[in-house]
């Protein structure tokens, strides 16, 4: 016994040394290193490009990568299709080599991957389109690290919604008796108050279409934040403090936030209980089409799916073109109050989303990646973007060149009427309570148990109950 | 109170009073025996010590090496390969996976600038998989030294030590349970313990909301448990939920097995025509993937959906049954749902059960004078209950942890008075906003390890309480 146990403390000795001596001891510290973009294109490189699927669907993608896989060929550069889902997670994929080198996502999306720096912090000057982008635009892509502000996306699309309505469906007579500011456009668009009385009109009227449904007035699900957040944006209400920067500043109960409540309240008395849950989102574009809804409010970039409904149904594309009309959002009265035009009228917020292109800081050719995005937000690639996918471009020399919803949209982000979705990470945690409020005040004028959201003191107290629910979610558990 | 309700009550009393004093008998007797076996162990173990020797003192240096000098050249070289390769897989992978398992990284990644950084997350695991390593490579070194031993004692008696081809022989014929076992023990090693020690240990750790790599994760102790019970917000929704997690678990459980008893009682009776035909709808609805039929549902009880469609044409209005306000009309419409789904497994189950019974049971019932209830209570029930007990245990954890059900029906909704969730969410889809939605990983395997308790402990009793192991032998 006396020599058995030092043989086994040799074998426990001889396993500890070796292990310490090669395994731990041999562990090289890492180093840090210098910024990846040094101008020096590199060779003989494949770059994996997440798009979206309309981008790829429609084709887009592919004239892209032919466009500039021929100019840079000499190089031996070549971009592919990720062939990933566009909503891709680049922290799971990243770090193990399998993610995209260049992503194009929405703000929220791509910003996110800031705070574990999964995306690149881009040298903007040297990208071709830096003049022409706004700075609303290039806002949303940016970001204080550390005490230095650094740019990670480069904009190639704002978002942004428009109202979708039915020229054919305005009343005959509102030339005399829907345009009392006689500028030869029908109140009815231009006015929240005009079409909640238009609405309210239509609902109580009882006509049906030539399906057997009943008509509506203006129809949208409130269900969806970000189509509803906007109504409390107009009357002073923000997501987060610093221009959505502070997330422990939460303002959706700020200023006169409640009006904004109100106005939903009120919108979703004209409509009917579909309005609460998601029904009207999935229906709407059929139901526009067949005259069932009059207006609603979504993205520009769903506009052919209208245009396929119409067509469904016989229209032609002139008729199409003629009737189906896209326009900025009505102004809302002052007061908060859709049957009350007296205190005159408050331009319509809405949130809205700026999709771009970003660098994974995995990617093993951050030069040649950098190159794929100038050359993919250069004006000849985002005009034919504009061209094939109807996307609104966040350069504003190719927005004023094609005109229309382009510069409509433009021009609201420069005058603040879009507020873009907030970049940080917390922008996570807003969607469900903002959605459960929705609901719950929608559902308000159809219960018949007593209202909920009746007076403005429970529209505020609510509006505070929310915020503070948004930042237990975001700060309880952090 | 009823005689009959007060005999029931006494009876399961009695029965749970009767598994736990079974129960604490079993664990004083193991810990009482606990002074021998250890001593005896002991004993065995010193007479290996003092008896050895210098052959077996080289296979307690080196792996084989007593082997090999005994000219047991296979075996020697296999001990001696396994040293080599528990060495080289220390030193690329194991020491810094033990080492990690304690600091879970030193070294925060930067991928601007290409610095790798530690991956706590993998560290974790790495370290998990190398102390399941080391103590794999203890009980083969003592294996080792054993078998050297044990070829000291054969020599000693001046016998033959077996060949190697003999020794493979008997492994396969006498010990064939440790071949078979060998792999499947390994695979439950790596692909079953490995992520439940993780899942535990996380619940541990600060994982989770910006905590994620490349950034460092750190031990915390309790802190993830205390706040699932301290918190103001958390507290309070963690036992509401709780609770309804519970009773829905109980009740679903319960209508869909005697639900699908029932329809499999109606469909045998003779008097049914058109058996195959009738029996096709259930299984029907159970052939669809269960998500397309939540979907469905949802659809029809939307606003938009038929159901509306058609109490809106007949002049009423639009109910919300799965809206913010309809907390018991959607549990309802759940327990519904959830029947749908599972009431054809359970019908299934119940008819090949109800084929194999002896109808001469019924026969002598019937003879005797019983009611169909009595026959029903009295023959048919015990009977399904216990050859189906394992399987209504399963059903009920499957219930408790149904994450679908809720999540499709009415995701999306938090309720006043709740923190993170909805009136109808169970546990399963607590944890799923918290660790999917919302990245707090630690929290959620904090949850995880309640839910595991509590499924665990209701499901021992209510097995250890059945027919199905208290007269395991009385329809064998």
């Amino acid at each position: 016994m006396k020599r058995t146990i030092p043989a086994i403390a040799a074998h426990i000795a001889l396993l500890v040394a070796l292990i310490c001596c090669v395994g731990l001891l041999g562990n090289t510290e890492n180093t840090e290193g210098v910024s990846k973009f040094n101008g020096e294109l590199e060779h003989n490189v494949t770059l994996r490009i997440l798009e979206n699927d309309t981008a790829v669907k429609q084709g887009y993608l592919g004239e892209l990568l032919a466009a500039f896989n021929k100019q840079y060929a000499s190089y031996g550069i070549k971009a592919v299709d990720a062939n990933m889902d566009q909503y891709t997670d680049l922290a799971n994929d990243g770090p193990f080599g399998y993610g995209p080198d260049v992503l194009y996502q929405a703000n929220d999306a791509l910003m996110k991957y800031v705070d574990n720096r999964h995306i690149m912090p881009l040298p903007t000057e040297s990208i071709d389109c830096f003049d022409t982008v706004g700075e609303k635009s290039w806002q949303a892509y940016t970001r204080n690290v550390e005490g230095t502000d650094y740019v990670f996306g480069v904009p190639v699309n704002v978002q942004g919604p428009l109202l979708y309505y039915r020229k054919d469906m305005l009343p005959q007579n509102w030339q005399t008796d829907w345009d009392d500011d006689g500028d030869g456009i029908c109140d009815i668009v231009q006015y929240w108050t005009d079409m909640y009385r238009y609405s309210k009109q239509l609902k109580q009227g009882n006509e049906v279409t030539a399906d057997g449904a009943k008509k509506f007035g203006y129809m949208r699900s409130f269900l969806e934040p970000y189509f509803s957040v906007g109504y409390l944006y107009s009357y002073g209400g923000y997501t987060f403090g610093n221009n959505n920067t502070d997330p422990k500043d939460i303002g959706h109960s700020a200023g006169e936030s409640y009006k904004g409540a109100w106005v939903v309240r009120q919108l979703a008395s004209v409509m009917d209980e579909r309005c609460i849950d998601d029904s009207v989102t999935v229906t709407a574009y059929s139901a526009l089409a067949s005259g069932e809804y009059f207006a609603t409010v979504t993205t520009p970039d769903v506009y052919t799916l209208f245009v396929t409904e119409m067509k469904n149904r016989g229209y032609s594309d002139e008729y199409i073109e003629e009737n189906l009309v896209t326009a900025n959002l009505p102004l809302l009265p002052a007061s908060g109050d859709l049957e009350d035009e007296s205190k005159g009228w408050v331009e319509s917020r809405m949130m809205g989303g700026i999709q771009g292109y970003a660098i994974s800081s995995y990617t093993k050719a951050p030069n040649a990646a950098l190159a794929f995005v100038n050359f993919a937000t250069s004006y000849e690639m985002i005009l034919r973007r504009n061209e094939l996918l109807g996307i609104v471009p966040a350069r504003t020399d190719v927005a004023s060149a094609v005109g229309g919803l382009s510069a409509i949209i433009n021009s609201n982000l420069g005058e603040g009427n879009i507020v873009v979705m907030p970049s940080i990470s917390e922008v996570a945690q807003i969607w469900t309570p903002l959605q459960t409020f929705f609901q719950d005040l929608a559902k308000d004028p159809f219960r018949t148990d007593g209202y909920k959201y009746d007076t403005v003191n429970k529209i505020k107290q609510k509006l505070v109950e929310v915020d503070e629910q948004i930042y237990s979610a975001i700060f309880t558990l952090a | 109170m009823t005689a009959n309700n007060q005999s029931f009550w006494k009876k399961t009393a009695q029965g749970v009073k009767g598994f736990f004093t079974d129960l604490g008998k079993k664990i004083a007797d193991w810990f009482r025996g606990v002074p021998t076996r250890w001593k005896k162990r002991f004993d065995s173990v010193k007479t290996l010590l003092s008896n050895a020797n210098g052959k077996v003192m080289a296979s307690c240096f080196v792996m084989g090496l007593g082997q090999l000098l005994y000219a047991q050249w296979i075996k020697g070289l296999i001990y001696l390969v396994v040293q080599v390769a528990f060495v080289l897989f220390f030193v690329f992978v194991g020491a810094k996976g033990i080492v990690g398992l304690f600091t879970l990284g030193t070294v925060e990644g930067n991928a601007w600038y290409g610095v790798e950084g530690d991956n706590s997350v993998i560290m974790l695991l790495l370290g998990i998989l190398s102390v399941i390593a080391l103590v794999l490579y203890i009980a083969v070194y003592i294996a080792n030294i054993k078998d050297a031993y044990k070829i000291q004692c054969i020599v000693e008696s001046f016998k033959q030590p077996p060949t190697f081809r003999r020794e493979l022989g008997t492994l396969l014929d006498k010990n064939f349970y440790k071949v078979a076992l060998a792999l499947p023990i390994l695979g439950v090693c790596v692909f079953c313990i490995l992520p439940i020690i993780f899942m535990i240990l996380i619940a541990f750790t600060n994982y989770g909301g910006k905590t994620v790599p490349p950034r460092l994760v750190d031990w915390v102790g309790l802190e993830n448990f205390g706040k699932i019970l301290t918190l103001s917000d958390f507290a309070p929704t963690f036992f509401k939920i709780f609770g309804w997690n519970i009773l829905w678990a109980v009740l679903s459980t319960f209508i869909n097995y005697f639900a699908g008893l029932g329809l499999a009682l109606l469909l045998n009776r003779k008097c049914v025509k058109g058996k195959v035909f009738w029996r096709l709808f259930p299984i029907l609805a159970y052939a669809v993937p269960g998500f397309i039929t939540l979907i469905g549902f949802k659809f029809m009880f939307s606003y938009g959906g038929p159901i509306n469609y058609y109490i809106t044409k007949a002049g009423g209005n639009a109910v919300g049954f799965l809206d913010i306000d309809a907390k018991w009309p959607s549990r309802i419409i759940g327990l519904a749902v959830n029947a749908w789904l599972c009431i054809p497994s359970s019908m299934l189950l119940a008819t090949g059960i109800l084929s194999n019974m002896n109808t001469d049971l019924y026969e002598a019932a019937r003879v005797d004078g019983a009611s169909s209830w009595k026959q029903f209570t009295k023959i048919t029930l015990p009977y399904v209950l216990f050859a189906t007990m394992p399987v209504l245990i399963s059903q009920f954890i499957g219930n408790f942890n149904n994450f679908g059900i809720f999540y499709f029906l009415r995701g999306g909704l938090y309720i006043d008075g709740y923190f993170l969730a909805s009136d109808t969410d169970l546990l399963i889809n607590w944890l799923y906003n918290m660790s999917i939605d919302n990245n707090y990983y630690s929290i959620g395997a904090a949850i995880s390890i309640v839910i595991f308790v509590v499924t665990s402990v209701i499901s021992l009793t209510v097995y250890v309480l059945s027919p199905s192991y208290k007269q395991e032998d009385t329809y064998q």
